[in-house]
């Protein structure tokens, strides 16, 4: 008797495990991978979780990696055949993957999708790879680099807001004081400090590449300009001494703590910096150019991407494209990993147009200028740009040197 | 019958029975240690790039006369001698006397022993990111106490500059690493008999003199086989470089591991990548032979 009561529970068990497995069948599996600047924050997985019962049909799985170790981990699963259906993505790669046909092209999935013409139009280009090229990447999420300033000790001194690129040194020189340990501007030399060089260079009219998209990073105008940028902290001496490592960590904590005057960076900071140095003490102006008529400055695209061995597209765009809807765009922007949403129908909310920092960073949308989207910005921000500055900032090459080698890596196939 | 049985039984139990035993252990070998070895070999000889893998071209020997002609594998490989040498020699010197001092008979001295291992079971990471901010140039503490004890005059950058980056991250590594050797040689000089050192204070010896002919030659086995560990690993490691410099400023804390993965991962020269990595294994297995031999005529007292 006692057998047989085991053995029915045992046949019920069974039963119910393949009753699961059939009913996880129905559903696709979309996986994903992304990356957050704060691991912690709740309010990816409450999307996820929104999501999954939205859609029963599908099943959402995603997988977070440090952005440090992303690129790695990325190249690595589509060469091993393991890529997620979907994963988070940044301009920087696209070359690199379009490049080794990687990416899925995203036009006969945009045709039907409801959001396409909310999107700020230049923006779309920050996901192609040229003017006439499909787009491979969904914007999602973007910044634009601005200036900080302290506007209480611009104040003491007497200085006009740096709105262009002569009062910026201007003000840096008469800022700085290495005996009281004072500085007019927080280089960054160290990791990471690609995105705010190519924003100095833009706005002094420099470009990595023409209309046409030939390389011309080694022009006299992108030498000069990366001349004026190395100048900054051999020739004036108004970076402190240990910009050439610098990052973004070093950079935020000095500005903090009262030792530069100056930073560029994005609205990612905006609360950091305020919350330490009070509200009233800090200025932002957009990024300051040379000729105040040209203004330009740098935008970077985190957006999505569908990988090309992926068996689920449609789930999978359905997705993308879900989390570039308005209220979900509303809810990450507002997140602790707040960045610039790419809708405009979010954008022209109060809770943007209000905040200075969002404001400055929105107007600036408009002319910001992105990486090429060239295979070899991969390694460029990846490594190669770092060493090359910091042998230009310690003296070793030169900046037509420094130039000529990021524009071979960029015309390399 | 049952002895013909028994005899067959034997020659399955001597001939092939100790290979199926042993084949757990070997195929680990082989997945752990020969395949990826195999691999990379193989891999030195194509130009590899893991984001096309259907373009996978032989080149010969092409990446080996390229690395030999590479003037920033030259730098790596002087900064890598510097970083081992320098670092596996402070590292000794301060487990040596660690394991002195900790054998000495003190109040709370098993508290002390445990609490000297604390550098060594902290996660480099954090060893990593706790000296970026006790060496940083703008408010780093050592900064503040150099400055307060009149050694420097102003702040130095210690890790943005070309010629104090790398002796920075050795710092850094050898303080982990000093724990490792106290602990060993403290083991090995517990092993040593308390009637040697009682025969040497009755025969008048010093302090040093005991030292010099008891200690000394009775934890020589392990000061050997600790040290060969420790540049094995000092040369493979490079996780406090790639946190604290990431190989920087420039190429001036640059050192061989840390080349083979920037080119692997960053430029997607797998090939090549490979290729610094078998350079690297090729000298380690030189280093190692030639303190091998060196210390040969020392372990011979015994």
């Amino acid at each position: 008797m006692f057998k047989k009561s085991q053995f029915i529970i045992f046949l019920v068990l069974i039963l119910i495990l393949f009753a699961f497995s059939i009913q996880g069948q129905k559903k696709t599996i979309v996986k994903y991978w992304l990356w957050l600047d704060d691991p912690t924050d709740p309010m990816f997985p409450d999307l996820v979780k929104q999501f999954n019962s939205l859609n029963p049909d599908i099943q959402v799985e995603y997988e977070l990696i440090p952005l440090s170790q992303y690129y790695d981990k990325l190249v690595n699963a589509v060469g091993a055949g393991v890529a997620p259906d979907c994963a988070r993505f940044k301009d920087w790669w696209l070359g690199a993957f379009v490049d080794a046909n990687a990416l899925e092209p995203l036009d006969s999935y945009l045709k039907n999708w409801n959001g396409y013409k909310d999107v700020v139009s230049n923006l779309w280009n920050t996901g192609k790879i040229s003017a006439k090229s499909p787009v491979y990447m969904m914007p999602h999420q973007f910044i634009t680099f601005y200036l900080y300033y302290r506007r209480d000790w611009f104040k003491e001194k007497n200085l006009p807001p740096p709105t262009d690129l002569s009062k910026f040194l201007e003000a840096a020189k008469k800022l700085t004081d290495p005996s009281k340990n004072r500085y007019g501007f927080g280089l960054r030399g160290g990791s990471g400090g690609q995105d705010q060089w190519l924003a100095f260079l833009v706005a002094q009219g420099a470009r990595l590449v023409d209309r046409n998209g030939k390389v011309i990073a080694d022009s006299p105008e992108a030498i000069l300009a990366n001349q004026w940028y190395i100048d900054l902290y051999r020739v004036h001496k108004v970076a402190p001494p240990s910009a050439p490592t610098d990052a973004y960590a070093q950079v935020l904590g000095a500005f903090q703590a009262g030792i530069t005057a100056m930073m560029a960076h994005h609205v990612g900071s905006s609360v950091l910096v305020t919350q330490k140095l009070g509200e009233e003490n800090v200025g932002v102006v957009p990024m300051p150019p040379s000729d105040p008529k040209k203004p330009a400055t740098m935008v970077t695209m985190s957006g999505n991407v569908i990988l090309s061995g992926s068996k689920n597209k449609e789930a999978a765009f359905k997705f993308i494209s879900w989390l570039t809807e308005k209220e979900q765009m509303d809810k990450w922007s507002r997140s602790r990993q707040g960045q610039l949403p790419v809708l405009k129908s979010v954008a022209s909310l109060p809770y943007y147009r209000n905040n200075i920092f969002f404001k400055v960073s929105l107007d600036q949308a408009k002319y910001a200028i992105s990486w090429p989207p060239l295979p070899g910005v991969g390694y460029i921000s990846a490594q190669l740009w770092q060493s090359l500055m910091q042998r230009a900032l310690l003296g070793e090459i030169t900046s037509k040197e420094m130039m000529e080698e990021i524009a071979n890596a960029l015309r390399k196939k | 019958m049952l002895s013909e049985r028994n005899s067959y039984f034997n020659k399955w139990e001597k001939r092939v029975l100790p290979f199926l035993l042993l084949l757990p252990a070997f195929t680990l070998i082989i997945g752990i240690v020969a395949y990826p070895i195999i691999r990379a070999i193989y891999l030195s000889f194509h130009s590899f790039n893991p984001l096309k893998p259907s373009i996978f071209k032989f080149v010969g020997l092409e990446n080996y006369i390229r690395v030999l002609n590479d003037p920033i594998f030259i730098i790596a490989l002087k900064n890598s001698i510097i970083w081992i040498v320098g670092v596996v020699f402070f590292q000794f010197l301060g487990g040596l006397l660690g394991a002195i001092i900790l054998k000495q008979n003190f109040k709370g001295r098993a508290f002390v022993r445990g609490l000297s291992l604390i550098p060594w079971v902290t996660p480099s990471v954090l060893i990593a990111i706790m000296w970026i901010w006790m060496l940083d140039g703008n408010y780093g503490i050592i900064n503040d106490i150099l400055l307060k004890l009149g050694l420097i005059s102003r702040y130095i950058p210690w890790l943005a500059q070309k010629d104090t980056s790398l002796p920075a991250v050795m710092i850094a590594d050898i303080w982990r690493g000093i724990p490792f050797f106290a602990i060993m040689l403290l083991a090995a000089m517990e092993a040593i008999p308390d009637e040697l050192y009682e025969a040497a204070r009755i025969d008048g010896a010093n302090s040093f003199m005991i030292f010099l002919n008891i200690t000394w030659p009775l934890i020589l086995p392990t000061v050997i086989i600790t040290t060969m560990l420790r540049i094995i690993w000092t040369a493979n490691h490079m996780d406090l470089v790639l946190i604290m410099t990431d190989g920087g400023p420039g190429f001036s804390s640059l050192i061989i591991p840390l080349m083979s993965y920037h080119t692997a991962y960053k430029q997607l020269n797998f090939g090549y990548g490979s290729t610094i990595a078998i350079l690297q294994g090729v000298f380690l297995v030189i280093i190692i032979s030639l303190y091998l031999r060196l210390l040969r005529k020392g372990e011979s007292i015994y």
